[in-house]
């Protein structure tokens, strides 16, 4: 009898339900049963997506004293702020000007020298401006919302740079807004390119200090510390040519059959509120991979590929390389 | 004893929900105390008739909604947590203020082990010990609530 076991607990005429520790191995049971489905099934994304776009205006209120604060921040700059930052800017302009007229030329000139090769010709991609609402809540994983989502045709594995360089790629899509993981994330892998000699490897990202790592090269590898690392475009995902990292340090052990090579994000996500969230080029080898990799997304990419938005928008790839050009 | 109401229950976490929203940012997100754990925590010790192991459950899922992490991590570690909480409620009565917050400091660390070790299994890595950071925070503003006295004024003036 539990009774006599314990008899301090409270007579029964107390209605107090099930004892605690029933009530604490029901609730076990179900969440372990809730993480399994979560983890093998993927059945509760869309509740997960309901849910979101349920808590939308709760999410408003949470940001509508910092959204204040910085918005009267912003109109109490000074004349003087102002004026600088304008002068910065036009000769920033002026500069990529420059660059810009190179890059015609340039431009004109591959598709020319693509034709006489009979090669395919690189596509420019639409991209559309996103502002970044909050950090990520896990302290485990480098993860970054952004204030536009399924209803502005965003989808899963689209890449986010920002003035610099890569910053991350979608990886969740709600209805108002996105989440983007970060390179630096574990979970993230980037296909790269060094741009000095055009070596290919693959930056994974280790989820401490805000740096990434190139495994499974061999120690007499031709990479030096300052060595900058584009995307390579390999994969059908990534435009090639954009800035990823910047290596900070090797290790070579005899002893060992890889360097360790750490690099550095050129991109800051802490800096801007901006970003650009750059589409998916539409070939049969990108939605081929998109079909690998996350195959429930596939019909929903495939529909959505004719209404891509046809957004003006200055392809990001050049940005990077116009800022480094002599 | 004030009687609770439902009422008062749910604004509480709907408010501790609206904090958890907040953009935090940097070092704010570092230190960011678990405010529905602590709210649940507070009427778990209150009222264990009306906020028990299920509520706790209940907002620990709500936790991993918002977070985008794996569907019922944090509703595990709640309700664990909230066990033990429950478990001693009776004797909580014996304790003095510090002593209280000496266990809500110890219930605050052990819901993080139990989320730290649920993250491992999924294979993420060791956190670094600023992780640990919230607990800190979260007594802090335990005490603090406690010592402001909020929502304990009437009680004080009825008995």
């Amino acid at each position: 009898m539990p009774r006599v076991l314990e008899p301090q607990q409270t007579p029964s005429f107390f209605v107090r339900g099930p004892s605690p520790f029933t009530r604490l191995m029901f609730f076990s049971a179900l969440s372990i049963a809730l993480v399994a489905t979560d983890a093998r099934l993927h059945y509760l994304d869309e509740v997960r997506q309901g849910f979101i776009a349920l808590t939308h205006p709760l999410q408003t209120i949470a940001n509508a004293p910092s959204a204040l604060l910085a918005k009267s921040a912003a109109y109490i700059t000074t004349h003087t702020a102002l004026v600088n930052t304008n002068l910065l800017l036009m000769q920033q302009a002026m500069s990529h000007a420059k660059d810009l007229q190179k890059l015609r030329l340039l431009e004109s000139e591959n598709r020319h020298l693509r034709d006489l090769l009979g090669a395919s010709q690189s596509i420019t991609e639409p991209a559309r401006l996103g502002e970044i609402l909050h950090a990520g809540r896990d302290p485990f994983s480098h993860k970054i919302m952004v204030n536009i989502g399924a209803r502005q045709n965003i989808m899963p594995g689209q890449v986010v740079v920002d003035g610099k360089g890569v910053i991350g790629q979608v990886t969740r899509i709600y209805p108002f807004s996105s989440e983007v993981t970060l390179i630096t994330d574990k979970e993230l892998s980037v296909p790269v390119q060094i741009e000095r000699n055009g070596l290919r490897a693959i930056a994974f990202g280790i989820g401490i200090d805000n740096s990434i790592d190139l495994p499974y090269l061999p120690v007499n590898v031709d990479i030096e510390i300052g060595d900058r690392l584009i995307t390579s475009g390999i994969d059908g995902i990534y435009p090639a040519g954009l800035a990823v990292a910047e290596v900070i340090s090797i290790d070579r052990h005899p002893e060992q059959s890889f360097a360790q090579i750490r690099a550095k994000p050129v991109a800051g996500v802490k800096n801007h509120r901006q970003v650009l969230l750059i589409s998916i080029p539409v070939t049969g080898a990108a939605i081929g991979h998109i079909v690998n990799n996350t195959a429930k997304y596939a019909d929903k990419t495939l529909k959505l590929q004719p209404a891509l938005p046809k957004i003006p928008v200055q392809p990001a790839p050049s940005t990077p390389h116009a800022n480094r050009q002599p | 004893m004030q009687t609770v109401s439902l009422k008062n229950i749910y604004l509480s976490l709907l408010l501790a929900l609206i904090l958890q929203l907040a953009p935090w940012q940097g070092f704010g997100l570092l230190i960011r105390p678990d405010f529905i754990l602590l709210a649940v925590l507070y009427w778990l010790m209150r009222a264990p008739h009306l906020c028990n192991i299920g509520t706790a459950w209940l907002a620990g899922l709500i936790v991993d909604l918002i977070s985008g992490g794996l569907f019922g991590q944090n509703a595990l570690a709640y309700a664990l947590t909230a066990f033990f909480a429950v478990s001693y409620q009776r004797r909580l009565a014996l304790f003095n203020i510090w002593q209280q917050a000496a266990y809500v400091f110890v219930l605050l660390i052990f819901n993080q082990c139990v989320l730290m070790v649920l993250k491992l299994f999924a294979g993420e890595d060791v956190p670094q010990w600023t992780y640990f950071l919230p607990s800190v925070s979260g007594t802090l503003l335990w005490q603090l609530v406690i010592f402001s006295r909020i929502g304990t004024e009437p009680a004080s003036s009825k008995n």
